[in-house]
């Protein structure tokens, strides 16, 4: 069974995915490499949330992997939809893949049956290639999305301090997050939003380059209106009016939002680049929609309104009073609160909820296609990076065979040396130049077969 | 020699002007690797080219035909470098590299005839046709940004029925526009200073009566349309269609001054 398989469908029971041959062929450390973990495709949130590791808790458990028998360097992944467990074992075999279940029984105090099923296994090459898969993303829910990288990142860095990560796997993980940032360069496969909110914030970002010091009006007090506005403040919207059929749930958001902005300007990109930028929040009245509304450049509605709050004629007179500078409507609302034909206005751009959804799906679709190539590149750097390690394995073999042979050289020469020293006819300096000459040729003739055999074994 | 530069500069031309067009259309940025560098070796080549060309006809200013052409044609290539270093936009390229292209190919393949028959005067002529040409590429460069307004417009107005629909240009909507505003408020106060520099020199050379010329007078009407356009543009924040046809008309403009220049019996000079 391929990796590739065993990831895809649910797991009934641990499976060792290198077969043995395979495994021993391509074991790059001295020890044996092993990952066990669950994820969003083999296990339900109920598993995936009795092991979640909260990250004050994850250096003390990566030291408490440490100590079970048999491991030697560990780290710990621990994200909302995976938990995994990079090891460095003695040797391979049954026992110290059991001494990880009981870590994952005593730390966690789940039942081996509840979480086995879910678990999956990759050893030696497969390890790897499961690693570097992770930390491009390519594991991931969303293909492509950019936060799991800060997350392996993380786990890297709190093993380190915890003094759980040595010789394997510190180059290891040096080489994942190179070959994440490589995937990301030569492929589009992170750039593009999947998401309605970020594709609505990519799209407001096409109409009006950056976002510092725009305005938004938020119509409707939703979830989905809060997180939109949250994403369009993050990208340095900071004049925000809200307008909702109740007052007080309006003057609630305007409190959130004010407090957001608070946070942005306090720690964001916007106390750097928009110095001087008036932050405020305002309620509107209700009644004064249509007249407050010109002064947004970004209207993001989601009532429950039967019939459209904005119509042709309203972008019209909006327009008018902007002089004719772009307005960008987002409505996440069903039904619609802006005409669709508003879009026909010239300066108007209208996007539903079903144009925004389809969009990200495209994205999306897009990312799959993305992931064929990424794919390649990380299939093509595991080779890569295994065939190092062998290099180097193979480099003290070769030097400790020279210098053994070296070492006999000088001790036969010493002693037929000694010898001819006491006879009457010591040898002249010409004659010990020969014999030294000769000796180091005959010796690097007979060493010959063997270091290429090492050196052809290792690439 | 001098023609092989050029000829190279518009090989290179070329490539970036297809170049372009995967960067800018097509959410391929890479591409821009080729378009930029393969713009800036053809401005290189082609400085040289018009450096030698000038100096093989001893004149230090573009006079002849395919000498302006060249001329403008590295000027518009400068005005797109100088949009991609100050905005990191190739789209501009989508319009402006062609007509780069196609400038450079007639100087480069039909050397045109004399067109001045008068001694010049070295400094101030030099500055009036810089000058003019400047205005006559920032003009050009406002209506491709117009055009690339309305071309952005329309791809961020179209549904995602189609694949491909959100291949929007690397530029956002409203840096198109500044551009477009920006290159026409450089425009305003060189054609100016070079029609001032023109009016001063033909009025001591020829007296009052080089100024009853029609095309002249066409000239002249150039840059109030010029002005008008500016002015109707910030008054009313005039963009996307409306801004085409605005520009185009004044462009028009200018081709009707260029070509009565071919007809008008002043304006006429030879090089020394």
């Amino acid at each position: 069974m391929s990796a590739t398989q065993t990831r895809r469908q649910p797991i009934q029971r641990l499976t060792i995915v290198a077969p043995a041959t395979q495994a021993a062929a391509a074991q790059p450390h001295e020890g044996a490499l092993v990952l066990v973990g669950i994820n969003h495709t083999t296990a339900p949130i109920e598993v995936r949330e009795r092991l979640a590791i909260p990250a004050a808790r994850l250096p003390d458990a990566v030291r408490a992997l440490t100590q079970q028998p048999g491991i030697r360097e560990a780290l710990i992944l621990s994200t909302c939809n995976r938990v995994e467990f990079l090891t460095l074992q003695d040797q391979p075999g049954e026992e110290t893949t059991r001494s990880l279940l009981r870590f994952l029984h005593e730390y966690f105090a789940v039942p081996a049956a509840i979480v086995e099923p879910h678990l999956y296994e990759f050893r030696e090459r497969e390890a790897v290639r499961h690693l570097f898969r992770v930390a491009s993303s390519l594991d991931s829910m969303v293909v492509g999305e950019p936060q799991i990288l800060g997350q392996v990142k993380e786990a890297y860095s709190v093993a380190r301090q915890a003094g759980t990560v040595s010789a394997a796997l510190d180059p290891l993980l040096q080489r994942a997050f190179s070959v994440a940032k490589r995937v990301r360069t030569e492929t589009q496969i992170g750039s593009s939003s999947v998401s309605v909110a970020s594709v609505a914030v990519d799209l407001a970002r096409k109409i009006f380059g950056s976002l510092h010091g725009k305005t938004v009006l938020i119509v409707g007090a939703g979830k989905m209106s809060e997180l939109a506005a949250r994403h369009l403040i993050q990208q340095g919207a900071t004049s925000i009016l809200v307008a909702n059929r109740t007052q007080e749930r309006a003057a609630q958001l305007a409190g959130q939002v004010a407090d957001l902005i608070s946070m942005q300007l306090a720690n964001g990109p916007i106390a750097i680049h928009g110095a001087g930028l008036a932050c405020t929040t305002e309620v509107v009245p209700f009644d004064q929609l249509h007249a407050q509304a010109a002064r947004a450049d970004i209207v993001l509605t989601s009532t429950g309104s039967e019939h459209p709050l904005f119509d042709p004629t309203h972008g019209r007179q909006f327009l008018e009073r902007r002089r004719n500078r772009p307005m960008f409507f987002i409505d996440i609302a069903v039904p619609r609160d802006v005409d669709p034909q508003m879009n026909q206005v010239e300066g108007c751009f209208v996007y539903d909820i079903d144009d925004l959804q389809q969009v990200a799906a495209a994205h999306l679709a897009d990312r799959g296609r993305e992931s064929a190539a990424a794919e390649k590149i990380v299939g093509s750097e595991v080779d890569l990076y295994l065939q190092r390690l062998q290099v180097r394995e193979a480099v003290p073999a070769i030097v400790a065979l020279q210098q053994n042979a070296e070492s006999l050289r000088q001790a036969e020469i010493a002693r037929t040396a000694a010898k001819l020293a006491a006879s009457a006819e010591p040898l002249t300096p010409a004659q010990q130049a020969a014999i030294d000459a000769l000796t180091r040729s005959l010796t690097a003739k007979l060493l010959h077969p063997q270091l290429a055999a090492l050196r052809k074994k290792s690439e | 020699m001098t023609l092989l530069w050029l000829r190279f500069a518009v090989l290179l031309y070329g490539i970036a002007a297809l170049a372009v067009l995967p960067a800018a259309l097509y959410e391929r940025p890479r591409w821009r690797h080729i378009a930029v560098p393969a713009t800036i070796a053809a401005i290189f080549f082609h400085f040289v080219s018009l450096a030698e060309t000038l100096n093989a006809a001893h004149h230090r200013l573009p006079v002849e035909t395919h000498e302006l052409q060249s001329f403008l044609a590295l000027l518009l290539a400068l005005a797109f470098l100088t949009v991609y270093a100050r905005y990191r936009s190739v789209s501009l390229g989508i319009f402006v590299l062609p007509i780069v292209f196609l400038l450079a190919t007639l100087a480069a393949f039909r050397p045109g005839e004399e067109t001045f028959s008068t001694p010049i005067r070295n400094g101030w002529i030099f500055l009036h046709i810089v000058l003019l040409l400047a205005a006559y590429a920032a003009l050009v460069v406002s209506l491709m940004a117009s055009l690339l307004y309305l071309i952005q417009e329309r791809r961020l107005k179209r549904k995602p029925s189609n694949r491909r629909w959100l291949a929007t240009l690397d530029t956002p909507l409203e840096t198109i526009d500044q551009i477009a505003l920006k290159s026409l408020l450089f425009g305003l106060p060189c054609m100016t200073a070079g029609l001032l520099i023109g009016s001063v020199i033909a009025q001591a050379d020829y007296g009052a009566k080089y100024f009853s010329d029609p095309k002249i007078l066409l000239t002249f009407g150039l840059w109030i349309a010029y002005v008008a356009m500016i002015f109707i543009r910030r008054l009313s924040g005039l963009r996307g269609r409306r801004a085409v046809y605005l520009s185009s008309f004044v462009i028009l403009v200018v081709l009707f001054v260029w070509a009565a220049n071919q007809f008008s019996a002043v304006h006429r000079f030879s090089t020394p």
